[in-house]
């Protein structure tokens, strides 16, 4: 198939070939934009004392060393934590680190992570929906 | 002996007993210096933890400059400074150990046939132990003007034969001390006073010599020149490359991910097996899911093993590289554990260090790998 306007064809398919190879973009989405989204998965909507119970509360189903997301994110999330390691953990709630929840590749590798951790499986996206709600409330 | 000539200006008016000049102002620096400097050395090397290490070196290496400088004074100094003054025949020695067994009141003004080898023995002992630290010092912790030429092999090996020669030194210090009060006691004078003064009570019997020009300003150019020729053999040696050390730079990703929750640990501080079984377990790492893509995972483990203990030579990697596969983490290992025996649990638990993970708190270069002991500084005050 001949193409009246070749180099324009050839320049369009290098320019989607550059966004496909570039690696995922920072600053991706927002809390707001995620919350969407999970919500959308779940067809349900978040609720923030949901999400503060699923923070906040003692668990069982995951590894020993961490019960509670607070093990390490402590009860208030937009104070600094501290990992087991001793290494201190940026503050989670977006009101007091605005860096939180702007790249989809990080929450979902996070999520993934310490939903494991402490729960001992995935959370499921309308969990996802309240923990967002909840922390971008603080 | 045909010399009987009393010796010129050897006498000090105003002593109620008469006194001869016996120990040159040089030979009692020398000695007094001595005692400080081993002192040192020896406090810190048989007591003292790595943090000392530093001091230890710097009393090591000035005694062995002192002995290097009271070599040339053996050579050019004032009479019983002369090593010719004392060099003992073992014929000397044996007929000293007769006429002395024998209740003999012969006495030497400078050091007896016997006291003389102690002399010799405490110079070649303090010269061998200054080479031997300098040999730890380059193949051990592979710094120094040795560090190019030895590596860790060769440095354990030097450092068994320091150990083993301090030992030898503190038992003839304590054989001197034994000798000392021993003949203080026998011959009625205080020979320690005599070390501090220069001076001995003059009697009767003394064997007198022919005083001895010394020849200080030569002396003096020699140790200078010798100072300055070893400062600039140093320099020379310390600064070729030295092989074998970790020099790789961690790459984004590895710093990143693995520095996301602790220390990005550098990877000559575990065996290629222990990073392969870290890597392949990341969803129960050390009590915590800590998963990644296969992609991240595949090029972490690459180069993780890649610059892995096996591939340097250091005294961490070499000490980490032993022990069970199963002893996963590096605060696992029974180099790891033994070497931080000593330190308080709290050190670990509480602020500013919060976990043995964190190696950073006290290991000024853990990042590089080397934990030297010159970089280590321990938190003066801990909170819970």
């Amino acid at each position: 198939m001949t193409s009246p306007i070749p180099s324009l064809k050839a320049a369009m398919a290098a320019a989607a070939l550059t966004v496909l190879a570039a690696p995922v973009l920072a600053q991706d989405t927002s809390p707001d934009q995620l919350l969407s989204a999970y919500e959308a998965e779940a067809g349900a909507s978040a609720d923030l004392a949901r999400g503060q119970a699923l923070f906040t509360g003692q668990h069982t189903g995951g590894k020993p060393d961490t019960p509670s997301c607070t093990t390490c994110h402590t009860m208030d999330p937009r104070a600094k934590g501290q990992a087991r390691t001793g290494k201190v953990i940026e503050p989670l709630a977006p009101g007091a680190n605005p860096e939180r929840f702007t790249e989809t590749a990080k929450v979902e590798k996070w999520f993934g992570r310490n939903c494991n951790s402490v729960l001992g499986r995935d959370c499921t996206a309308l969990e996802k929906a309240d923990l967002i709600a909840w922390l971008s409330s603080l | 002996m045909a010399r009987n000539k009393t010796e010129n200006n050897e006498t000090q008016p105003g002593d109620a007993e008469t006194t001869v000049k016996v120990w040159d102002i040089w030979v009692r620096l020398f000695h007094w210096g001595l005692v400080m400097t081993v002192a040192t050395a020896a406090l810190t090397g048989f007591f003292a933890n790595a943090t000392w290490l530093q001091l230890h070196i710097i009393g090591g290496l000035m005694a062995g400059a002192l002995v290097l400088a009271r070599i040339v004074w053996g050579l050019l100094g004032s009479r019983h400074a002369r090593f010719a003054d004392f060099a003992p025949s073992p014929r000397a020695v044996i007929d000293h150990l007769r006429t002395q067994s024998r209740g003999g009141t012969h006495r030497h003004l400078g050091h007896n046939p016997l006291g003389a080898l102690m002399v010799f023995a405490v110079l070649a002992l303090i010269l061998s132990l200054a080479l031997s630290g300098l040999g730890t010092l380059g193949g051990v912790l592979r710094v120094g003007p040795l560090a190019p030429d030895l590596g860790t092999d060769t440095g354990f090996a030097l450092r068994e034969a320091h150990e083993i020669l301090a030992l030898i030194l503190a038992a003839l210090i304590a054989l001197h001390l034994g000798g000392v009060a021993f003949e203080s006691w026998r011959s009625r004078e205080n020979l320690t006073r005599s070390m501090v003064t220069g001076r001995k009570p003059s009697r009767s019997g003394d064997v007198r010599h022919a005083p001895v020009r010394a020849r200080g300003l030569i002396a003096l150019t020699l140790i200078a020149l010798a100072g300055g020729g070893l400062a600039v053999a140093n320099a020379t040696l310390s600064g070729r490359p030295v092989p074998g050390l970790p020099t790789a730079t961690m790459p984004e990703l590895v710093t990143e991910e693995c520095g996301a929750c602790h220390m990005a640990y550098h990877p000559a501080l575990l065996p290629a097996a222990n990073w392969h079984a870290i890597m392949r377990t990341l969803d129960d790492h050390f009590g915590e899911d800590a998963s990644l893509g296969t992609d991240d995972v595949a090029e972490i483990t690459a180069w993780l093993t890649t610059h892995a203990a096996e591939t340097v030579d250091t005294k961490p990697a070499r000490l980490f590289a032993r022990g069970p596969e199963d002893a996963l983490a590096i605060t696992a290992r029974p180099a790891w554990q033994r070497l931080h025996a000593d330190l308080p649990e709290t050190l670990f638990t509480t602020q500013p260090v919060g976990s043995a993970s964190n190696c950073a708190a006290c290991h000024q270069d853990a990042e590089t790998g080397r934990m030297s002991p010159f970089a280590i500084t321990l938190p003066k005050e801990t909170q819970p």
